[in-house]
């Protein structure tokens, strides 16, 4: 274990957690920190919509299998499974799990995965989603890997209930519903801006992220605007 | 997980407007959202300017006189769903958090009887169709199952809401278009439907909201399913054009 890139991860958190911060740009900083820190292919969070779905809020990527793994467990997976029993779900080589999850596992294999790790996200006695982790190798995340990836699914949760008192029971709802729509705000944006310079979302991404940082906007500002805007330019002109 | 809700809920739906001797439109939804979650009534407002400007739609007197209230005070948790794109879920109107919030909605709201209320943007992303609220005389939270329904319900006031504004823009024939053969991805939130929305804006020069809703009507005559049609504009197997009868291809 990287001890540094391990406090580095957590300082870096932190202090993207000042007023007003951006909960898709965190928890997309979080994912790719996963990757790194867990040495893991890919990494997702998917929230628990109250509407009945598990929804992806960020992912390390947006390559097209990986959204679709995730989207997938929707009907069968390791993050459904964990979300229904709170606990964390491991398939050590999922060439293993076709019996447990059919579609999920022929697909996640297609996709050059062999593990697969959810652990959930919890809130008191509700769970409120799944960080879920990939590796292209066969073999278990270890124990030290498993806390590490737990820590890190938990900062997730404190990250979703920026900034509130939850004092009311509703406010965790009402935060999970703003941060699903930033999302869509901002795969909005990454389809107009890839559009319109011919690049993939991946770099789409990128570029409002770094506008977002450069202009010291919330990424969700800067995507609302970019796809208000009338103009297809990027950074979009000021309005008159 | 299953869609079952969703379909149960738009099939709710549609039945309210059969009974109704009409096609489904947003009274429909408002009828079945207060059934639905036991409340006494609600409203709906479709935005203008960033404002929940134009009253479409109330299912009694108070709901109405909550939705004008908010107009006239310029003011509320109409005007706060839409900015922050979150529900507000004002289960006891008397805590003290809504009167420093809304220090002049509230204790009106109160006067018109109201003790809990809850509002809804109708919003996909950047594009902010309208508010659905609904209130109860009796404070006290949505019950399990509840908060769900009327996120499903708003989902559906938001497409058509956002498909009778785009009606003459091409194919959609507007109310209730998606509500049968639909339903089921209406349901799915699925990122490659923002994603080719987005798309959709720059190759159709139009703005947000209708290309979304000219990706709908473009599934819909198609016959096929929203989430493919757009999986095919991500992957650039395919580009619709601002003359619909050269759509296709990449």
């Amino acid at each position: 274990m990287d001890t540094d890139l391990l406090s580095d991860t957590f300082v870096d958190l932190a202090d993207t957690m000042v007023a007003d911060f951006d909960v898709i740009d965190f928890l997309h900083v979080l994912t790719d920190r996963s990757v790194r820190l867990l040495a893991a292919s890919a990494a997702g969070v998917l929230l628990a919509d109250p509407r009945g779905e598990l929804r992806v809020a960020a992912s390390s990527s947006g390559q097209a299998g990986l959204l679709e793994l995730f989207q997938l467990q929707n009907d069968q997976g390791p993050c459904l499974d964990c979300f229904r029993t709170g606990q964390p779900v491991t398939a050590a080589d999922l060439t293993a799990a076709a019996q447990r999850w059919p579609r999920f596992a022929e697909a996640a294999t297609r996709s050059g995965f062999r593990t697969v790790q959810a652990l959930p996200m919890r809130l008191r006695d509700q769970v409120i989603g799944a960080l879920n982790l990939f590796r292209a190798e066969p073999g278990p995340f270890d124990l030290a890997e498993l806390r590490i990836g737990q820590a890190l699914a938990d900062v997730a949760t404190i990250g979703l209930l920026h900034q509130q008192s939850v004092r009311r029971r509703e406010t965790l709802a009402e935060q999970l519903q703003a941060a699903l729509n930033s999302r869509v705000a901002i795969e909005q944006a990454k389809g107009k801006l890839a559009e319109r310079l011919s690049i993939d979302m991946d770099q789409a991404f990128s570029m409002l992220r770094a506008h977002a940082r450069s202009s010291n906007q919330r990424l969700t500002d800067v995507a609302r605007t970019f796809v208000d805007s009338a103009s297809a330019d990027f950074p979009p002109p000021p309005r008159c | 997980m299953t869609d079952s809700r969703a379909v149960v809920l738009w099939g709710e739906v549609a039945a309210h407007a059969v009974s109704h001797g009409r096609r489904a439109s947003v009274a429909d939804v408002c009828a079945v959202a207060c059934r639905s979650a036991q409340l006494d009534g609600s409203w709906l407002a479709a935005a203008n300017n960033g404002e929940p400007g134009f009253l479409m739609s109330a299912t009694d007197l108070v709901g109405e006189q909550l939705a004008e209230l908010q107009l006239t005070l310029g003011d509320g948790p109409g005007h706060d769903v839409l900015t922050s794109a979150a529900p507000v879920l004002a289960a006891d109107l008397d805590d003290e958090e809504f009167s420093r919030r809304w220090p002049a909605f509230t204790p009106a709201a109160r006067r018109l009887g109201a003790g809990a209320i809850f509002v809804f943007p109708l919003i996909v992303g950047a594009i902010r169709a309208g508010v659905l609220g609904l209130y109860r005389a009796s404070a006290g939270p949505l019950q399990d199952g509840q908060l769900g329904d009327l996120l499903i319900l708003a989902d559906a006031a938001t497409v058509m809401l956002l498909d009778s504004g785009h009606r003459h823009a091409k194919n959609g024939d507007g109310d209730g278009a998606g509500l049968d053969g639909q339903a089921r991805d209406l349901a799915l939130h699925r990122i490659e439907i923002d994603q080719a929305t987005g798309m959709l804006t720059v190759q159709l020069g139009v703005s947000a909201a209708a290309a979304f809703a000219r990706l709908r009507a473009y599934a819909y005559t198609q016959d096929r399913r929203l989430a493919d049609v757009a999986a095919d504009i991500v992957a650039r197997r395919l580009r619709l054009h601002r003359d619909p009868g050269q759509d296709g291809g990449p």
